[in-house]
């Protein structure tokens, strides 16, 4: 027999049993779709991750207290280790700027504090930090203009508000050469910045940004920094200029260190790739999670499938008899049943695949509307062929039981079964 | 010669109950004949019948078809045997229920490897032979018992086969439609299609040529059919 016949006669066998044939599949199709849909949240989870950290610019390193020990890694310690130390300053940056293979820095702090205007008062995040920050992230004012390096050199008491937070305070009015107190001290606001989203998962349109060494001064009363961005000439460099800014930085704060090892720093220095792969291992263990719990809904569909495969085959013992009687080959029976398998799984796995991609879909528009944030709709084309790969695979891995079965009937029995 | 059989002997059963079903049979069928095989329930016709269709192997014994046992043969190839010079017609006509009479007949013709339109024609042809053809895109539950074992018999002819097995093909029938069915195999004979028949009716069983008579698993008689019945008159009356 032709395999196009094996094909034929396994459609027709499949088409008689319609609803039988569709709730079989019903569990192929939830399987695979779920397998999908986890795939795309996965590699969606992992694009806003990437896109998030890369938004301040892939040529940046991070330069944060706290020394990088990945054995000790326990988060809190790391945490309290980083608010703890002290010894990273502004004439630290000063010092990394100059080297040839940075072309700026951003020094960071951060401070929550209550912000003041007329009759309204709101708790902001007051974020201190020097012009070259904007010039990193590319961001841009669209009223008034940015502190410039004299403010910072000066203390001055002057703030550029966050897109939400103009909107807040000043509605219709121009908020420009207005007054706003932080923490009883008086600001000047000169400008307002563009609308930006979210940067690292922080939504910086609800800052408040000062020179830094005003917030240093006359809010937190301090001399070190919390963080800082420094930024690469460019993208190859980027390895030669970590080692270089630890280098720099192991000498100013007098930290033997001959053999590089990074737990022995009172620093990290951290690219926005390393961070990203950081990240991307998380997310990849949480998209194989999900992954497995959806491949375990793939096995009970197979196993209804190897089930109802074997119903079948009892059911039509005299039929397969009489195939036999007439010539079929048993490897005529054993192609038919398995065939009838394989189109099942194939065909709900066509199905869950469509499915899943209307699901990975909505899922990304409602996740986009939930976190306020783009949430990219990616069904790659490797979970699409992992998904039908197995779906096919099921088919043969349970249908060649109760095909094989089938095949080993013995004719004079299967004739006489009633 | 058509079938060689000799001293065949068939035991069911494992080493503890042995159960024979047939205790040395021995006979010869040539190619043309019309034969009965006939005996009460337990005489080990279906045994024998099985054997010469090559769907079961003898304990003891030979049985030769067209000069070959079932010894010299694998199962791909005894299949193939079945498929193109043997043809069934079973007592509860075997049909597939939700295949028309078309698709039904077709069967032996998909383990053939025909073109299509070779299929088409053979299937044309058995039909109009027995007298279905305008049945043909009905589906069994359409049809009546008689017309059922019509589409049988045109499955079992389609491939022209060198012999038309017919086990009981009358015993679900009225007598009218058994009537017609054993007309058709007398006509079949006509055209020089060999049958055997297995039934336990000695009227259905005289309108073959030659009867042999099994009783526990051994010949009972082997004669000609001296005053043979013709199905046609039965219709007549």
């Amino acid at each position: 027999m032709k395999l196009s016949n094996s094909f034929q006669t396994a459609l027709v066998g499949l088409k008689t049993n319609k609803t039988r044939s569709f709730l079989t599949i019903l569990g192929i199709v939830i399987g695979i779709s779920s397998v999908i849909l986890m795939m795309s949240l996965g590699d969606g989870a992992q694009g806003l991750i990437l896109k998030q950290i890369m938004s301040m610019g892939p040529n940046n390193v991070y330069v944060e207290p706290g020394s990088f020990d990945l054995e000790g890694a326990d988060m809190t310690q790391a945490m309290m280790e980083g608010m703890d130390i002290k010894t990273l300053t502004l004439d630290d940056m000063d010092a990394i700027e100059k080297d040839p293979l940075v072309e700026s820095v951003a020094p960071m702090v951060l401070n929550v504090a209550r912000v003041v205007y007329k009759n309204n008062d709101k708790k902001v995040t007051v974020f201190g930090t020097s012009p070259a920050y904007a010039e990193i992230t590319g961001g841009r004012t669209i009223l008034g203009s940015n502190f410039n390096d004299f403010d910072v050199q000066s203390m001055a008491k002057v703030a550029v508000l966050g897109y939400k937070i103009n909107e807040d305070f000043f509605q219709n009015e121009n908020p420009i050469g207005k007054t706003i107190r932080i923490k009883d001290v008086n600001f000047k606001v000169i400008g307002v910045m563009e609308e930006q989203g979210s940067q690292m998962f922080l939504n910086v349109d609800d800052y408040v940004y000062i020179p830094i060494t005003t917030v240093q001064k006359f809010l937190l009363g301090i001399n070190h920094i919390q963080s800082s961005a420094v930024k690469i000439v460019s993208q190859d460099k980027i390895d030669e200029a970590m080692e270089s800014i630890r280098l720099i930085l192991r000498e100013r704060h007098n930290i033997y260190n001959p053999e590089g090892d990074l737990s022995k720093d009172d620093f990290k220095v951290v690219s926005a790739k390393e961070s990203a792969d950081m990240m991307n291992i998380v997310t990849g263990i949480l998209t194989m999670l999900l992954s497995s719990v959806a491949a375990i809904a793939l096995l009970v569909g197979g196993i209804g499938i190897m089930n109802i495969m074997l119903v079948s085959v009892v059911e039509r013992t005299r039929e397969i008899g009489l195939r036999k009687a007439v010539g079929a080959r048993k490897k005529d029976i054993l192609y038919q049943f398995l065939i009838e398998a394989i189109v099942l799984t194939g065909l709900g796995g066509i199905i869950g695949i469509l499915l899943g991609i209307v699901f990975a879909y909505l899922a990304a528009i409602v996740l986009s509307m939930a976190l306020g944030t783009q949430w990219s709709f990616v069904v790659s084309l490797k979970s699409i062929v992992l998904a039908f790969g197995v779906a096919a695979g099921i088919g043969i891995v349970f249908g060649i039981y109760p095909a094989r079965k089938a095949a080993e009937l013995s004719p004079i029995e299967a004739l006489r079964y009633e | 010669m058509l079938f060689e059989i000799e001293n065949l002997k068939k035991i069911y059963g494992n080493n503890s109950v042995k159960t024979p079903a047939l205790q040395g049979v021995s006979f010869k069928i040539s190619s043309g004949e019309f034969v009965s095989i006939m005996g009460p329930s337990g005489s080990g016709k279906s045994t024998l019948m099985h054997i010469m269709c090559f769907l079961d192997r003898p304990t003891y014994g030979q049985c030769k078809f067209e000069d070959k046992s079932i010894d010299d043969f694998n199962d791909d190839e005894l299949a193939r045997v079945r498929n193109k010079k043997m043809g069934f017609v079973f007592q509860s006509y075997n049909l597939l229920s939700r295949t028309n009479v078309f698709d039904n007949v077709k069967l032996p013709l998909i383990y053939t490897g025909f073109s299509k339109e070779k299929e088409n024609e053979l299937v044309e042809q058995a039909l109009k032979s027995v007298g279905i053809f305008h049945r043909a895109f009905h589906f069994p539950n359409q049809l009546s018992g008689g017309e059922q074992q019509k589409t049988a018999i045109a499955r079992a002819i389609v491939n022209h086969p060198s012999v038309i097995f017919a086990d009981e093909p009358t015993g679900n029938l009225d007598s009218k439609s058994g009537q017609q069915i054993m007309d058709i195999f007398q006509k079949l004979n006509d055209q020089g299609h060999t049958i055997i028949l297995v039934t336990h009716e000695k009227y259905t069983a005289e309108m073959a040529k030659r009867i042999i008579s099994l009783k526990d698993g051994k010949i009972l008689s082997d004669e000609l059919v001296s005053l043979r019945h013709y199905a046609k008159d039965g219709l007549i009356k």
